[in-house]
């Protein structure tokens, strides 16, 4: 007789804990990968291109994993000017080094020597790439 | 202070130097001078040798020139300035007034008048009377020059002599009546003459006949000596008769060619009419004058005076006739050649009696100037010319004849003249009027022309002799601007052979002026000195000869260190060679110092900024090569490259930039690309590229100050 109702299943208690950690960490994945979703389908930059020709790329949007090299400048009414390396090195080995600008609309970014970034980023005129939008992987 | 202590101590430096290599080379300045000569052997030429050869030189040059331009006769009427004499005798007619004074007319007047009273037909003894008494009052005018004097006494002794003739041909008729009477009586006496016929013994016979004879001659002797006086004494008379007529005739002959040769032809006409009233026993002939002049004797060894000049034009008339005879004829001709005039004249006269005597006359203007002149020679010279005169003219009919020809011609060659400067033909108008004034100067149309017809002529006849003179001077320049004015003056003045001699003169003096480089390039002094003298006098104000000499100043100067180091300063800073000027620094530091010139500020300036300059690329260099022997390849090319931008043009500079470009490629490469990005203002690009050899080069001055230069340009306002 014992034994029988031993065989009976899980707790409520346990299948409700399952239940609301299967809700929450749903709802969490779906908002993380919501944000990564625009760097997913961006073309990722070519410098040996960019380089080479920056005007022809002019006005595409290309994604960028970077680590912030250096602050060059910080203008009140364009922007922060960093130097950033490719975390992917160039074919010879070499270190890419871009300059990118974070617009005043990204002024609420904090970026910092050595800090890691994706970053999607806009060709603009005089082959600058402008920040649209980073954040950390 | 420290300048002042560099431009010492260089120009000490200076000085040794150049003590040191005129030491090593005594005398250098001289065998530089001498040239390829010395160096070939050749003696040295000394200063007064060159100054002969000048001078020698420019004597032939100048003969040359000027028998080159004197000898061309391209117009009648300059042919006649190249004589001197002439071209001053009528250049005083054409400045003279018009003898239109009441003198003036009164003397033509009073000449009219005596030819008037002489002319054929009228010459009866009251007016051979009125036209002697006349002579004196013509004479008294300046123009005549008491011409009519002359033959007032002429035909005064000639008259007197006539007088003499007519007295002892009187007494000789006398003497003759008192020969005839005497030997009559001498007849009278031989007939009626009674001597002892017999002789008293026949031994006495000898003794009886020489009784006889001198009886005969002391009864005879009376008569025959009165005879042979009356005899002689006529005898006498008939030689003083004969004498005196020929040296009447002889004078007023004389006289008659001379007046004719001194173109005194109214006056010919004159004397020859009073001569034909004088001796009128149809003896028109100038036999007396010819047989004086053959009697005259020639002395050989003396040789002749030579009168020189020659007016030209050169006359030329002949005449001939034939009488209808069978054989009659005669032939005249004459001409002018080119040194002189001949005429020939041949009849058959005395062969027939049937012809009549030609007539060729043949003159040659007026002879000035004189050579090999003595009492001798003069006298072979008047004798010559008596004996031409008399070969001449053989009567004087030619003489009346051939003057009244040259009365006629002139007073037509005066209208001539008035009518071509009418229709401004200057050149043959001048032309006529020299012409007339040398066949006529003293006829009353040719003295008659006023100053204002005579002034276009005067004005030309002025450049005549300016362009002569210029020819003899051998001054081309002031010839040609002579020939342009007589060109402007009158447009049909031919001036093609004259201009063509000036350009030949000029080519000459400029083949002489190549010459002399050529021996400049040799270094063969004399030959230039000797060569540039001949061009000079050729043509003096040749440029080419004034460059020559500019550059001949030059080269002079080589043998000048310090000039030369000026001059080579001078040409490497305009060429911006400062290298070679640095490599060279004490040289014109040295020379700089010595300059004495208005330039040497100027100078020092650049000298100094030369120097500067020199030696911040020097200490690049040297920098640069320092951090390459590091290994650091690209921060020494960098270090150049900086230095590079400034000074572009030193090759030193830029050969090790390009050595050291292949040392570091990728930097190189890459600073270039941002450069060129740069330039084309695409900022983002440049600062992608330098931010690249920055990470190449972390230590890349040129890369930080363009990505700090680029960041302003992206944003101006960046802090």
């Amino acid at each position: 007789m014992s034994r029988q109702k031993k065989s009976q299943g899980l707790p409520l208690w346990l299948i409700v804990l399952l239940v609301l950690l299967a809700a929450g960490g749903g709802f969490y994945s779906l908002h993380q990968n919501g944000g990564d979703a625009s760097l997913r389908t961006t073309e990722e930059l070519d410098p040996s291109i960019y380089y080479e020709n920056a005007n022809s790329l002019r006005g595409n949007t290309y994604k960028i994993d970077v680590e912030i090299d250096s602050a060059l400048g910080n203008s009140p009414t364009k922007g922060r000017l960093f130097s950033v390396i490719l975390k992917k090195a160039s074919k010879n080995g070499a270190p890419v080094v871009l300059p990118v600008l974070v617009p005043l609309e990204l002024g609420n970014l904090t970026i910092q020597k050595g800090q890691h970034y994706l970053m999607k980023v806009k060709v603009v005129e005089n082959g600058l790439l402008k920040v649209e939008e980073a954040r950390k992987p | 202070m420290m300048k002042r202590t560099l431009w010492d101590g260089s120009l000490a430096v200076f000085l040794i130097t150049f003590g040191s290599v005129c030491a090593q080379i005594p005398n250098a300045q001289t065998i530089h001078e001498t040239g390829q000569q010395y160096k070939e052997g050749n003696p040295l030429t000394g200063a007064s040798d060159n100054l002969a050869i000048g001078s020698q030189a420019m004597f032939e040059a100048n003969l040359k020139a000027k028998k080159n331009i004197v000898d061309m006769k391209p117009n009648t009427f300059l042919s006649l300035w190249n004589n001197p004499g002439f071209a001053i005798q009528f250049e005083k007619y054409l400045s003279a007034p018009a003898e239109t004074s009441e003198d003036a007319k009164l003397y033509r007047q009073r000449m009219d008048k005596i030819m008037e009273l002489l002319a054929p037909g009228n010459a009866t003894k009251q007016n051979q009377d009125e036209a002697f008494n006349l002579l004196p009052l013509a004479s008294e005018f300046e123009s005549d020059a008491n011409n009519c004097t002359t033959i007032h006494d002429a035909v005064y002794a000639a008259a007197n002599a006539r007088l003499q003739i007519q007295k002892l041909t009187e007494v000789d008729r006398a003497l003759e009546t008192q020969l005839s009477a005497s030997q009559y009586n001498q007849l009278h006496e031989a007939q009626s003459l009674t001597l002892p016929s017999i002789a008293p013994g026949k031994n006495d016979v000898a003794d009886n006949n020489a009784n006889e004879n001198e009886l005969r001659t002391a009864k005879m002797d009376p008569s025959k000596s009165r005879v042979a006086v009356l005899k002689q004494t006529i005898q006498r008379n008939q030689a003083q008769i004969a004498s005196a007529e020929l040296q009447a005739k002889f004078a007023l002959q004389s006289l008659i060619l001379q007046l004719f040769v001194q173109r005194r032809y109214q006056h010919v006409i004159i004397i020859d009419r009073f001569y034909r009233a004088l001796f009128d026993d149809g003896d028109q002939s100038l036999e007396q004058f010819a047989q004086m002049a053959d009697k005259m004797g020639y002395n050989k060894a003396a040789g002749q005076v030579k009168l020189i000049a020659d007016a030209n034009p050169k006359g030329a008339t002949a005449a001939g006739s034939g009488n209808n005879g069978p054989h009659g004829g005669v032939g005249a001709s004459a001409g002018t050649g080119k040194d002189g005039a001949g005429a020939s004249v041949g009849n058959d006269y005395y062969n027939n009696n049937n012809g009549m005597d030609a007539s060729a006359i043949s003159g040659s203007g007026l002879h000035m100037g004189v050579e090999n002149l003595s009492v001798e020679s003069a006298e072979n010279a008047f004798v010559t010319g008596m004996k031409g005169a008399s070969r001449t003219f053989k009567s004087l009919s030619q003489l009346d004849a051939f003057a009244n020809e040259v009365i006629r011609d002139v007073n037509e060659g005066v209208k001539v003249y008035r009518f071509l400067l009418e229709k401004s033909e200057i050149e043959s108008a001048a032309s006529q009027l020299a012409s007339v004034f040398t066949k006529g100067e003293y006829l009353p149309s040719v003295r008659l022309l006023s100053q204002d017809e005579k002034r276009k002529t005067l004005a030309y006849a002025q450049l005549c002799n300016r362009l002569v003179n210029a020819a003899n001077s051998g001054n081309i320049d002031a010839l040609s601007e002579v020939v342009s004015q007589m060109k402007q003056m009158n447009p049909s003045f031919d001036d093609a052979e004259i201009l063509a001699k000036l350009q030949g003169v000029k080519t000459a003096s400029s083949l002489l002026v190549a010459q002399a480089k050529v021996a400049a390039s040799k270094g063969d002094l004399q030959v230039v000195q000797t060569q540039i003298t001949r061009a000079a006098a050729l043509w003096p104000n040749n440029p080419e000869v004034t460059n020559f000499s500019s550059e001949m100043s030059k080269l002079g100067n080589v043998a000048r260190p310090e000039v030369q180091a000026l001059a080579d300063f001078d040409q490497f800073e305009g060429q911006h060679n400062y290298r070679q000027i640095f490599d060279d620094k004490e040289k014109y530091i040295a020379a700089i110092a010595m300059d004495d010139s208005t330039r040497k500020t100027m100078r020092q300036e650049k000298l100094r900024k030369v120097l500067a300059r020199m030696q911040e690329i020097e200490t690049s260099i040297m920098r640069s090569q320092e951090i390459a022997r590091r290994g650091d390849d690209a921060g020494a090319w960098e270090g150049l490259e900086m230095t590079f931008s400034q000074y572009p043009d030193d090759q030193k500079l830029s050969q090790l930039r390009a050595d050291l470009t292949t040392q570091a490629p990728d930097f190189v490469h890459d600073v270039r690309q941002a450069k060129s990005y740069e330039e084309r203002k695409e900022y983002g690009s440049a600062l992608a590229w330098y931010l690249r050899s920055q990470s190449r080069y972390p230590m890349s001055d040129l890369s930080k100050q363009g990505i700090q230069r680029l960041v302003r340009m992206i944003m101006p306002d960046a802090s």
